[in-house]
């Protein structure tokens, strides 16, 4: 099980390195062109900046996944399939139009982040209400609702964004496609590794009761597991997450519904080991989806990485979707 | 005789204090220490609810139940009827999952699992069991989950439901090794014959009242079980009256 993890901790390390050798660079005349060689002192901060970027918007995103699959004991559940991401960037979407409309700044309602968790927390609780109504036991019903209440909101920030003035329309869409900011400030970078690591070590210490919540309702609560507060935990933090990383980056979609299950088939479905895995696995995504968008050569710069991640995540979720009338096999791939 | 749990005047409604669609209503009932309590009745006749209200998943709408003070509730296990469990773990891995507080040690484990007669399967994934080796698996979890039989009860709802006979006479005996060891079993069965095989005392539930408990000879002798389930039958022959001109 140790060698699973350096395996996956030595993949990690190796994308970062691989990433931090491909990216635009000066070419001698003064042009800008993609390539592959050792960064140098200039390219050096934004190959940096680029990979822990990637890296926090993978882990937010993975452990957002994996904490809504627990509290919906749903194997279809993931920030992007439940709506979340979409409701994130609709808070996102207000916020911005709200400071254009008005003439203030961002920042004067809650920043993007405020507007994100705002929009998250919106998602998933219309999300989590129609779970109880289905009472849970649908899973392909709700991740049907999730990805229809996504497609509401991504439209309702689309037309919002014809409100923002044009200068800022073009960032948005960009943005709405999911994209890792170029030059992200350090301190946003510091901010989504501590939320990161925190929600890790929370769901880590929690492992064992996650583990008992796979079991019945009432098997679970007879094991002493309190339903409630448990719940409300996963559901905080999974807003909290996908919230934090769609502000960054916009809605990345699929990350959070492959992590959880690249870490199951590769690791275990015992939380003690599944949660530190699938942070891995998230980082190693959304690496390897940025290291292969560097690659790609369109003409026209480079893809969002959600481009890539949904060319590569959709059919997978497609795939999932296949398995999952055969009752309990979803969660073994 | 020590009572392990009492029911006081209990009732459950599903829909609050109005008295449409009571699930139990008044039922006093005393379930004694180091036995097998078996619940019979027939279908919806509360039986489920009564293991509910036992294990403290559900509260009462009205009255009590009360667990005998030498009672610790980590040394109670439910396995409800049905369950799906979200995630492919071992069966080995399941049954360690033990209680909130902490698993279940590797010993306890494998006494659980040996129990139930899956010693020797304890690697298999759970969704590739069959449904009888499922069940086996979710007694031999609330086995381990408690820490000795002495002082301990499982509440098993309907646990012979997907087992074949010969799987049936080995969760009999390792109940009967369970109530010798001290500890004490309440379940739930439609299956009066076999309720007869496995308990010492029952009581027998009709539409959520009680019509009789007390030893199982008595409650589930016939005449007794007439009364338990002639609505049933009465409303069987009823069908039967009704579809038989039309078919």
């Amino acid at each position: 099980m140790t060698l699973r993890f350096v395996v996956l901790l030595v993949l990690a390390c190796l994308l970062a390195g691989f990433r931090a050798c491909v990216g635009p660079q000066a070419d001698g005349q003064g042009n800008i062109v993609f390539g592959v060689a050792l960064p140098t002192l200039e390219t050096m901060p934004y190959r940096l900046h680029a990979i822990a970027g990637a890296g926090a918007v993978g882990l937010l995103l993975a452990l957002s996944g994996l904490a809504l699959q627990a509290l919906l004991r749903n194997p279809l559940a993931s920030p992007f399939t439940l709506g979340v991401s979409s409701g994130a960037s609709f808070g996102v979407a207000c916020v911005l139009a709200l400071a254009a409309t008005t003439g203030l700044s961002a920042q004067a309602f809650g920043g993007e982040f405020g507007g994100a968790l705002a929009g998250a927390a919106l998602s998933l609780t219309l999300v989590w209400m129609l779970a109880k109504r289905a009472s849970g036991r649908d899973a392909v019903a709700l991740a049907l609702a999730g990805v229809v209440l996504g497609g509401v909101m991504s439209s309702a920030a689309m037309l919002l964004e014809q409100v923002v003035p044009r200068g800022l329309r073009g960032d948005l869409l960009a943005w709405m496609a999911g994209r890792i900011p170029e030059l992200p400030a350090v301190s946003s970078l510091l901010a989504l590794w501590s939320i990161g690591i925190v929600a890790m070590l929370l769901l880590w210490r929690f492992a064992h009761v996650l583990d008992l919540l796979m079991l019945d309702d009432d098997e679970a609560a007879a094991a002493g597991v309190r339903l409630v507060p448990t719940r409300v935990g996963l559901f905080i933090i999974g807003g909290v997450l996908a919230a934090a990383a769609v502000a960054f980056a916009g809605p990345i979609g699929f990350v959070g519904l492959v992590a959880p299950h690249a870490a199951r088939l590769f690791v275990s479905h015992r939380h003690a080991l599944l949660v530190p895995a699938t942070a891995l696995c998230g980082v190693i995504v959304l690496l390897g989806a940025d290291l292969l968008r560097q690659a790609l050569d369109v003409g026209t710069g480079r893809l969002p990485v959600g481009v890539i991640t949904a060319l590569a995540g959709g059919p997978f979720f497609l795939w999932l979707l296949s398995r999952s009338r055969r009752g309990g096999s979803e969660w073994n791939l | 005789m020590e009572p392990l749990m009492t029911f006081r005047g209990v009732s459950m409604s599903f829909f609050g204090h109005s008295m449409r669609g009571m699930a139990l209503e008044s039922v006093d009932a005393v379930f004694v220490q180091g036995r097998t309590t078996a619940i019979v009745g027939a279908n919806a006749s509360g039986k489920s609810t009564m293991l509910r209200l036992a294990a403290g998943v559900i509260r009462p709408t009205e009255g009590a139940v009360v667990w005998s003070r030498a009672q610790r509730a980590t040394s109670r296990a439910f396995v409800p009827q049905r369950s799906a469990l979200a995630a492919d773990f071992t069966a080995r891995e399941t049954v360690s999952l033990g209680t909130a507080a902490k698993e279940a040690p590797a010993a306890r484990v494998d006494a659980a699992l040996e129990a139930v007669g899956l010693l020797s399967r304890g690697h298999v994934r759970y969704h590739s069991m069959s449904g009888g080796e499922q069940q086996r698996v979710r007694v031999a979890r609330a086995l381990a989950q408690v820490e000795h039989a002495d002082g301990s009860a499982l509440l098993l709802d309907e646990p012979f439901s997907s087992l074949d006979p010969a799987e049936v006479a080995r969760l009999v005996e390792a109940l009967r090794a369970f109530t010798g060891a001290g500890g004490s079993v309440i379940l739930s069965l439609h299956d009066a014959g076999l309720a007869r095989e496995v308990a010492q005392a029952a009581i027998a539930l009709r539409q959520g009242r009680v019509l009789a408990s007390g030893g199982a000879d008595e409650v589930l002798a016939p005449a007794s079980l007439r009364a338990v389930y002639a609505h049933e039958m009465l409303e069987a022959t009823e069908r039967a009256r009704w579809l038989r001109p039309r078919l």
